[in-house]
């Protein structure tokens, strides 16, 4: 058997699940993807750093800057830093560099609250030093999203849909495409004024659903389902946001590794 | 003797300061929701020209933004519905009262 296919199912899971944030924004949950996106010429600067946890441990450093075009129409770019600890070693070095972008199409305002929409879309480019579990890329892999949200000042709800469309491995190893979903509920305890700080709750319900890929005396595929507690802090121009996953469900080929769980912090600084 | 009254006028004038309002103005803005998305609007009239930046506020809870400046001319509420929309919120109300008449030195 090549090696290229036990690293391939080695990182199976939770190398086609990273990178699946990124054009999260503001008001947005945790791990999973709302509308929001920033005012009119408006600068973010987001860095932020997560960690996954299966047989390896991955911890990928990322810095993003996003720019509104319009008050709905958001684009950005970011690169990242990969550090991965297995029984072999540890590797680190620059990861995938990726350029994103998300559209709000409907807004719905009223007093003291927000419903809307949006599409998005995100290219994770083949330029990493560091291609997870040296798993090497014959090309780009790209994402599309939906997501929907509700903001009140008490109450939050989000919903979100994402395929990633992954590029083959080097050797034409099939990779397999993923699906995830995310329903997020928020709560404001206090309604905070402008200038004070503000705490957000979460919790998310995400869903990841791997294609099925047949490999020579593998399979892959299947689903991993996570339970996530959030917080998100803001202050004015300033956020912090972070939070926890843990699996609670899967159902995946018994070639495959889900991740036990993630975490993830994230600063944001709108200029 | 009219060409010195309309000369001694045009002077007068010329030696008056320009009148300028301070002018107080209440939006009514839907979608406000939280304080980290609102800042948008913050920075985008703090950038207008002739607001008192002191002045400022953003009710949350009220859905209202509240600001004083001093213009030549009004804002008009087409201005303000752009500058919300691009703040990404909508602007439902536009209220404008003049605080004061005073003199603008030149």
């Amino acid at each position: 058997m090549r090696s290229d296919e036990n690293i391939l199912t080695k990182w199976g899971l939770p190398v086609v699940a990273l990178f699946l944030t990124g054009t999260t924004s503001a008001h947005d949950p945790v791990f999973g993807v709302g509308p929001h996106v920033l005012y009119k010429d408006g600068i973010e600067i987001h860095a932020g750093a997560h960690q996954e946890k299966s047989d390896e441990r991955t911890t990928e450093s990322e810095f993003e800057l996003k720019y509104g075009i319009t008050g709905d129409w958001a684009i950005g770019a970011g690169i990242s830093y990969i550090s991965s600890d297995s029984h072999d070693g540890t590797e680190k070095g620059r990861g995938p560099s990726k350029l994103f972008t998300k559209y709000r199409f409907w807004r719905e305002d009223t007093f003291a609250a927000q419903e809307s929409a949006a599409i998005f879309g995100q290219v994770i480019f083949d330029d990493g030093e560091n291609n997870h579990h040296n798993v090497k890329r014959e090309d780009n892999d790209y994402l599309l999203g939906l997501a929907y949200g509700y903001e009140g000042r008490k109450w939050y709800r989000w919903a979100s849909v994402r395929h990633r469309f992954n590029a083959d491995a080097e050797g034409g190893i099939e990779r397999p495409d993923v699906w995830k979903v995310d329903l997020v509920g928020g709560i404001r305890f206090t309604p905070s004024e402008y200038q004070e700080p503000d705490w957000v709750w979460m919790l998310d319900l995400n869903g990841e659903i791997f294609e099925h890929v047949s490999q020579p005396n593998k399979q892959l595929g299947g689903e991993q389902w996570f339970s996530s507690p959030g917080l998100m802090w803001t202050y004015r121009n300033v956020a912090l946001k972070a939070g926890v996953q843990f699996s609670i469900s899967d159902n995946l080929s018994s070639d495959q590794k889900g991740d036990d769980y993630r975490t993830l912090i994230e600063f944001e600084w709108h200029l | 003797m009219i060409r010195r009254l309309i000369a001694s006028l045009i002077l007068l004038s010329l030696s008056f300061p320009a009148l300028s309002d301070l002018m107080r103005y209440e939006l009514r803005v839907d979608g406000l929701a939280c304080p980290y998305c609102a800042y948008g609007i913050e920075k985008k009239i703090k950038a207008l020209e002739g607001v008192n930046k002191d002045s400022l506020e953003i009710k949350l809870n009220k859905g209202l933004v509240i600001f004083e400046a001093d213009t030549d001319s009004p804002l008009t509420e087409q201005s303000m519905k752009t500058l919300i929309n691009d703040a990404g919120f909508t602007l439902r109300q536009y209220k404008v009262l003049s605080i004061n008449s005073r003199e603008k030195p030149e």
